[in-house]
C-alpha cells in the first residue's frame, strides 16, 4: 500500500495583480525597502572613505609618532593595527640613547604578548627578561640608528605598550586593534 | 570556536550584502557580475579562514555556514515577513505595454535586459510582452500579449 502523501488543497495564497495574475509583489514594502537599501549606500561609502583615510588602520590616521622630551628615542607606529596584519614599529635614536657605544632599549611585555612583536631588526646583542618586559642591548656607533620591530597582533583590543631607553624617560602610548 | 562565530557572522553579512548589492546576480549575471561574486567570495574566504587551514577547521566552518543557511531558510519559511526582508517580493518591471521606471531604476534593470528575457521566451519585440515580472531569484518571467485569433 502507497503511504500516505499529506496532501492540502490549492488555497489562493500569493496577492494578485488587476485581479489576472498570481504575482506576489508588494510595493509598499518594497519602497520601505529602497529608502532603507539607498541609506545603507550612504553607510556603504562611509565606510570606504573612514577606510581610505585609515580610521580601521593602514592609512594617515592610523600612523602616529611619539617623542621623547630628552631626545632619546622617536617612535613611528600605528595607533590602529589589525589583527593578524604585519606592521612595523620604528624606533629612532638620538645621540644621548648611546652610552658606551650601545644602546639599552626596553620594551613592555605587551608590545611581545598583546601586540605580537615577531622579531627585532637588527638582532640585539642581548636580550634580558624583567621589571614586566624585555630589555635588548644593541652595539652603535652615533646617529642616525634606528631599530624596527615587526608586529603582528593576534587578537582585537586596546593595548598600553611603554618603550624606552634604560635610564631615560619612556614613552607610554595606546594602540586599538581592531578584529 | 572563534573559527565559527567568524564563519557565522561571514555568512549573514555575505547574504546582507548580496541582498543589498540588488538581485541582478541571479539568471540575470553578466560577466560584470561575476567578478562581483567571485571577489566578495575571496575575500570573505580570506578573513573568515585566516591563517588557520587545518582541516578540523574546514569541516568545522562548512558546518557552522551549512548551520546557519538551514536555520535561514527554517526562520524564512516560519515568517513570511522574514522571507520578504531576505528574498524581496516579485516586481513588474512592464505591464500591458507601460514600464515600471521606479521599480527599473530602484533594481538597476534595462529594457535590454528585459528584452533578452523576451527572446529566450522566443519573442521578436518587446511590443509582444504583456508582463515582465522579476521574481526573487533574479530571473524575469515573460508573459506574452495574448493574440486574438
Amino acid at each position: 500500500m502507497a503511504a500516505n502523501p499529506f496532501s492540502q488543497p490549492v488555497e489562493q495564497s500569493v496577492s494578485k495583480v488587476n485581479n489576472e495574475v498570481e504575482v506576489g509583489e508588494d510595493l509598499d514594502f518594497q519602497r520601505k525597502w529602497w529608502r532603507f537599501e539607498n541609506s545603507v549606500w550612504v553607510i556603504f561609502f562611509v565606510i570606504i572613505v573612514l577606510d581610505v583615510c585609515g580610521v580601521f588602520g593602514r592609512g594617515p590616521v592610523a600612523k602616529a609618532e611619539r617623542r621623547a622630551a630628552d631626545g632619546t628615542i622617536d617612535v613611528r607606529y600605528e595607533r590602529i593595527e589589525r589583527t593578524e596584519s604585519p606592521s612595523i614599529l620604528k624606533i629612532r635614536f638620538g645621540q644621548s640613547a648611546i652610552v658606551d657605544g650601545k644602546i639599552k632599549l626596553y620594551i613592555s611585555e605587551s608590545l611581545v604578548n598583546g601586540l605580537g612583536a615577531q622579531r627585532v631588526i637588527p638582532a640585539p646583542l642581548e636580550s634580558e627578561v624583567g621589571k614586566g618586559g624585555l630589555t635588548y642591548t644593541f652595539l652603535a656607533s652615533k646617529p642616525p640608528a634606528s631599530v624596527d620591530l615587526a608586529l603582528q597582533p593576534s587578537g582585537p583590543g586596546l593595548y598600553d605598550f611603554t618603550i624606552g631607553v634604560v635610564g631615560a624617560e619612556p614613552l607610554h602610548a595606546k594602540v586599538f586593534v581592531v578584529p | 570556536m572563534a573559527a565559527a562565530v567568524r564563519a557565522f557572522a561571514g555568512y549573514f553579512f555575505l547574504v546582507f550584502v548580496v541582498r543589498i548589492v540588488g538581485r541582478r546576480p541571479g539568471k540575470q549575471m553578466t560577466p560584470f557580475e561575476f567578478v562581483l561574486i567571485f571577489f566578495i567570495g575571496g575575500l570573505a574566504l580570506t578573513a573568515i579562514v585566516g591563517d588557520e587551514v587545518s582541516f578540523t577547521n574546514a569541516l568545522c566552518q562548512i558546518t557552522t555556514i551549512g548551520f546557519a543557511h538551514y536555520l535561514l531558510a527554517w526562520a524564512r519559511s516560519r515568517s513570511k515577513r522574514l522571507a520578504r526582508l531576505v528574498d524581496g517580493t516579485p516586481l513588474i518591471l512592464l505591464e500591458h505595454k507601460a514600464w515600471r521606471s521606479q521599480t527599473l531604476r530602484q533594481m538597476r534593470i534595462s529594457d535590454d535586459d528585459v528584452m533578452a528575457s523576451a527572446r529566450d521566451s522566443g519573442l521578436k519585440t518587446l511590443e509582444q510582452v504583456d508582463r515582465a515580472v522579476l521574481e526573487r531569484n533574479g530571473e524575469i518571467s515573460i508573459s506574452p500579449m495574448q493574440t486574438t485569433p
